[in-house]
């Protein structure tokens, strides 16, 4: 276990070392926050800032201490005149050739290189503007729009695209002064492979991708007295819109985030627990149903669209293995526009379905254009026409826009009292909050198939060993006798080692469940940023404390998908269901 | 993709070929990228071409694009019977090699679209005879100012220099 060290000066005092660490990471464990830009721990070390240079005692010139390696007897100094000097200076260069429209920018708040301009002491940028910051932006993604102007080609979005989401839809393109991050031949994000996952915009240090902003539809609907705007809100935003009003990572706010939408003029508080209750339910009887008639095996989830267009996209031969399950978003959607509507007496047509979701690419689910079964359940029965097409769910905001939404209109979040979800799309289980975090929906599907399968209750409900924010968690569960093995992944990096075994057919498992973003829907490229290992921990322990808090614990104890099943849908895996609740993938 | 390769000029069977000669070296996308581009009549690779190398030899096409932008070497668009290459490289640049390109662009009867400032020079003239280009330094910095014209690196280039080379090669033909 002893690790080789090294010992080195840095300021003058000597330290005892591991052998082998970057400079900045030496510097960082003795208690020194060199400042970075470009660098991301264990994500990119592209070296292109050059903010964090310092001086080692005999090199030539200055070095960047986030790739190079400490050594036996050297001496580092980080603060000296000239590694100031040094520092200054390039984040002044690089500040040139950077926008000053921070007031308008949807970034101002967490925008890392205006925090560094800010610590550094820069009063005034020495060298003028030379360019005219007047590049195209990339507007070709339902979920992402991407700003070459603002952007300082630090690369993160390069390196957490190809080494942790293993997409590679963006590189660096041209040279020189021309460079920029682009697609293969600048298509655009929304004509590329990219699987609009966010996790570019998460490690942005600038506002040079944002999300494709949906508040203004939103405000409209809202003020338009013929729609009933109904709102859906993902499991993981509750554990997490919190922090965008300064409450600590990990605080658990659902009554809060319930008050507070109310306030915003919804006319009805749902929540897309009820749908992912639902979900199980139905990916649930399609696992039991796969299992006893020997059809395509494993079985792998389907709430995560990021994941979906990646298999589309990288895996074709592995689609047969998907659910067939639409999301909880999608789900919820289609049942509001029928079940909800027809019970109400309510014009589909005039009905909204806003959504909040932990994640960017469900702007891009939304808008595919196979979801809007609600139309085609309607269209016979009300004569519609082909140009009335309405799609299940109208808006898609993220954490981050329905925190601005909420601070736009003056309501003093935190001091809110807890309110209550609305009946009968709030009410959900602990098996649905579940879902906010990796590993959520296999154990709350497990939950469910083994009452089903065994006709017994389940006597420990937590299963521990599919939890945590390791990227591949697997487990063998034993389901009275019969051993169940199941996978799950989180992030497409680690998806792509399980997806490899079920292409080669040599597949162990009979269940497995992707999430696209590390850690899942929690660390989703919809949520607050920063978004760190250290918060996703905090996120996920305030989504199983959430758990412990329910009173029902397993979905299929949901009383009101009970009566959805009772009154509308008949049974899982019915012919409604599958017109309404499930969908197909096509190879891209 | 085979239709759409054909449609492009290249055959499949003579890119595979290239690649299957460098299966297993790594970083031998740079040489796979200059053959295909010598395959190809006009001497450019176009989309079809930059996605089956990609497929084909495992590389990412977003990596694939910034390889064949980045190096002035690559064409994605497709080539004159000639080039000609102006270095303008700071040696270069010093002994007047701008005149020798506003030059080459007035007896050949170019003109740079104003819209396109700041993009990659690349000038082909109506009658697709020649490409015009530049880049930013060829390494022969002693020999200032060079002109590439088709492959050869011509040096201590004149006005007068230039006219004949460009009359000389008018007269041979297509480069093969």
């Amino acid at each position: 276990m002893a690790e080789k060290k090294v010992t080195i000066k840095i300021d003058g005092r000597q330290y005892q070392v591991d052998a082998g660490i970057s400079i900045l990471k030496a510097c960082r464990q003795v208690g020194i926050d060199i400042p970075t830009i470009c660098y991301l721990d264990g994500v990119s070390e592209e070296a292109a800032c050059s903010i964090c240079v310092v001086e080692v005692k005999n090199a030539k010139t200055l070095m960047r201490s986030c790739v190079t390696s400490v050594s036996e007897g050297m001496e580092i100094a980080t603060a000296t005149d000239r590694v100031r000097k040094a520092r200054r200076l390039n984040l002044e260069l690089l500040l040139a050739g950077h926008p000053k429209d921070c007031f308008v920018c949807d970034r101002n708040q967490t925008c890392e290189l205006r925090r560094i301009a800010y610590e550094m002491g820069i009063r005034d940028v020495r060298f003028p503007k030379a360019t005219k910051f007047d590049m195209e932006l990339d507007q070709t993604s339902p979920s992402l729009i991407r700003d070459p102007n603002k952007c300082i080609l630090c690369r993160r979005c390069i390196s957490v695209c190809a080494n942790v989401q293993t997409v590679h839809a963006i590189d660096a393109t041209q040279r020189g002064k021309l460079t920029r991050i682009s697609t293969f031949m600048d298509k655009g994000l929304g004509n590329v492979e990219c699987v609009n996952c966010g996790q570019c915009l998460m490690v942005c240090p600038t506002g040079a991708i944002i999300e494709n902003n949906a508040i203004s539809g939103v405000w409209q609907a809202l003020a338009d007295s013929r729609k009933y705007v109904v709102v859906e809100t993902a499991p993981a935003v509750r554990a997490a819109i919190g922090e965008e009003f300064g409450m600590p990572a990990g605080s658990l706010v659902t009554g809060k985030m319930a008050a507070a939408l109310r306030r915003l003029g919804f006319d009805k508080v749902f929540d897309t627990q009820f749908s992912a209750d639902l979900t199980i339910m139905e990916e649930g009887f399609e696992l039991i149903d796969r299992i006893k008639s020997k059809g395509a095996l494993p079985l792998i989830t389907s709430c995560s669209p990021g994941w979906i267009k990646f298999a589309e996209h990288f895996y074709p031969k592995v689609l047969e293995h998907i659910s067939s399950c639409k999301s909880p978003q999608q789900m919820f959607g289609a049942v509001a526009k029928t079940y909800y509507a027809e019970k109400l007496g309510i014009d589909p047509r005039n009905m909204t379905v806003v959504s909040i979701m932990p994640c960017t690419a469900k702007k891009f689910e939304a808008v595919r254009s196979e979801m809007d079964s609600a139309f085609d359940y309607w269209k016979q029965k009300m004569h519609l026409k082909d140009e009335e097409r309405f799609p299940d769910v109208d808006f898609v905001l993220t954490t981050r826009e329905a925190a601005r939404m909420i601070k736009e209109t003056g309501i003093n979040f935190v001091s809110l009292a807890d309110e209550r979800f609305d009946e009968p799309l709030g009410v959900s289980t602990g098996a649905a909050v579940i879902f906010g975090a990796t590993g959520g929906v296999m154990e709350a599907a497990l939950r469910t198939a083994y009452e089903v399968l065994t006709g017994k209750t389940l006597e420990k409900i937590d299963f521990e060993t599919v939890r945590g924010l390791k990227g591949i968690k697997t487990a063998e569960i034993d389901i009275d006798g019969k051993k169940l093995k199941v996978a799950v992944a989180s992030s497409l990096g680690n998806a792509r080692v399980l997806l490899d075994e079920v292409q080669k057919g040599v597949s162990p498992y009979a269940f497995i469940e992707i999430m696209t973003c590390p850690g899942g829907c929690l660390g989703g490229g919809g949520q607050p940023i920063p978004t760190t290992d250290e918060i996703r921990q905090k996120r996920m322990d305030a989504i199983y404390q959430e758990d412990r808090n329910m009173p029902l614990r397993k979905s299929h104890e949901n009383p009101a998908v009970t009566a959805l099943y009772k009154e509308f849908m008949e049974k899982p895996l019915s012919e409604k269901s599958h017109h309404l609740l499930h969908t197909h993938y096509a190879p891209r | 993709m085979k239709n759409r390769l054909q449609q492009e000029g290249v055959s499949r069977n003579a890119i595979d070929a290239i690649i299957e000669n460098y299966r297993g070296n790594a970083g031998s996308l740079l040489s796979i990228l200059e053959e295909v581009q010598n395959l190809h009549p006009n001497k450019y690779l176009p989309a079809a071409t930059l996605e089956y190398i990609a497929g084909a030899a495992g590389v990412p096409l977003s990596r694939v694009y910034s390889v064949v932008t980045f190096y002035a070497f690559f064409n994605l668009k497709p080539q004159g019977d000639h080039s000609i290459i102006v270095c303008r490289g700071t040696a270069c640049h010093t002994r007047r090699s701008k005149n020798l390109l506003e030059y080459l662009k007035s007896i050949l009867n170019l003109k740079e679209d104003e819209s396109k400032e700041g993009e990659k020079m690349f000038l082909t003239t109506a009658d697709n005879k020649f490409t015009l280009k530049t880049v930013a330094c060829f390494g022969q910095c002693a020999l200032a100012p060079v002109v590439e014209v088709d492959g050869v690196i011509h040096s201590h280039m004149t006005e007068n220099k230039l006219k004949e080379i460009i009359e000389k090669v008018s007269r041979g033909g297509k480069k093969k």
